[in-house]
């Protein structure tokens, strides 16, 4: 193939998805610079692997190297970042309150985007992938790398979690 | 079915993953426990509300570009040449202004002092470059913010509470534009950040705002008080030109 026909057949096939790509990139790096330099480190990966390697559904096969780029970017850069996800405890206790709540709690919205920023990656991804991108559970699977059932538990275990952020701390601003 | 087995298997029953069989064994159950009803009726909610209201993150206009850009480098034939970085282009851009404002010749020249869109452009570009670059201080309370230029340049820049107008204030750092130095007070609308630049004008005397348009950025720049300003960012213009507006009013 050309190389100016694999570059226009890359674009409808792969780039067509940049916006799923950022998303997902954006969620799991909680960070605007950090989503653009592993989307870009995607691109680039994505393309010299391009012919032949994307299966069924491109978009998966793209989605599953942006998800790789990202947790590069997380190693590299943000440590910290992957020892919160652990700190599941701390926020139970009661003491892991973001500074400003209460104006957090002034609009549901941001409320209901702080709740699910903070849920662990692993469930955090999956929820991103199926209600944002509205994915099916086999290409979820394919691009966090885990059985169908393994993604099947951490929705529903990622949906009582967010649930429950939700309510306690609801509670917690009333009380 | 019993109630344990539907709360493992209602989500991919919701999400359309399970067989039609499964389906009504749910539906069946759900309809004789009040339990297992309210508990649906949550997921639904819940699904409702993070689909409403999760924030969807759409690339921005700068990263499909510079992706356009490194893909043309890496499939021409010859790719053996480096894809320029940011500080590259930053300055390569910053080299055009030079001989555009040498020659004498700048198309357009949007604003009063010529090659200016360029280099607030090429600034504000850097500033983007990669992460922890840009704020020097982080924070969105200006009363933490302002303080901190205090003996690292010989003004006050004007930093101002616009959150709730929709530009949150995210810190500052120093920074040049061109060879001055000048401040730069960071701000985020929506997903794009805009910098405002301050420095010490070379021309007395207040100017209205100005609009331009340089490499896909918009800015908006005027003079007041002894200091020239200049804000970039790649909102639009309009929310651009309204940002401006709210920074010149008095606080």
């Amino acid at each position: 193939m050309g190389d100016a026909a694999k570059l226009g057949r890359f674009e409808r096939t792969v780039l067509a998805h940049l916006d799923a790509a950022y998303n997902l990139a954006r969620w799991l790096t909680r960070d605007d610079a950090g989503a653009e330099d592993a989307v870009q480190e995607a691109c680039l990966r994505a393309f010299r692997f391009f012919e032949g390697q994307q299966g069924s559904s491109p978009k998966a096969w793209f989605m599953a190297v942006v998800r790789n780029a990202c947790l590069d970017w997380i190693r590299e850069h943000r440590r910290r970042a992957v020892e919160e996800e652990y700190d599941d405890a701390l926020h139970g206790a009661g003491t892991g309150d973001p500074p400003d709540a209460s104006a957090i709690r002034a609009s549901d919205a941001r409320w209901l985007h702080e709740c699910m920023a903070t849920l662990p990656q692993e469930y955090r991804e999956v929820l991103v992938l199926r209600e944002l991108e509205e994915l099916s559970y086999k290409e979820i699977s394919a691009i966090v790398d885990v059985p169908l059932g393994t993604v099947m538990s951490r929705l529903a275990r990622g949906r009582d979690l967010l649930q429950q952020r939700l309510l306690r701390s609801l509670k917690r601003v009333n009380s | 079915m019993n109630c344990a087995r539907l709360r493992q298997v209602l989500d991919a029953h919701l999400d359309g993953e399970l067989d039609h069989a499964t389906g009504e064994e749910i539906e069946r159950h759900a309809g004789s426990c009040a339990a297992c009803a309210a508990f649906r009726a949550e997921r639904n909610a819940l699904r409702e509300r993070v689909r409403a209201q999760a924030p969807y993150y759409r690339a921005p206009a700068a990263l499909k570009r510079s992706v356009g850009q490194s893909l043309a480098a890496a499939s021409e034939p010859a790719a053996v040449k480096p894809r320029p970085t940011w500080l590259q282009a930053a300055l390569l851009a910053a080299v055009a202004a030079l001989i555009s404002a040498t020659a004498g010749y700048w198309i357009g020249r949007p604003l009063p002092d010529g090659s200016l869109s360029e280099q607030v452009v090429a600034s504000h570009v850097a500033s983007l470059a990669g992460a922890g670059r840009l704020t020097e201080v982080g924070s969105t309370d200006r009363h933490a913010v302002k303080p901190w230029f205090q003996g690292k340049v010989d003004f006050t820049p004007v930093v101002r509470d616009l959150s709730g107008e929709g530009y949150i204030l995210l810190g500052a750092r120093l920074d040049h534009v061109a060879d001055r130095q000048a401040t730069a007070v960071v701000y985020r609308v929506r997903n794009h950040i805009i910098n405002l630049f301050a420095w010490r004008a070379v021309q007395p005397g207040d100017e209205p705002t100005a609009l331009a348009r340089a490499r896909g950025f918009n800015i908006a720049a005027w003079s007041e008080g002894g200091l020239r300003f200049a804000a970039v960012s790649d909102v639009d213009a309009p929310d651009l030109a309204r940002f401006a507006e709210l920074v010149r009013q008095s606080p």
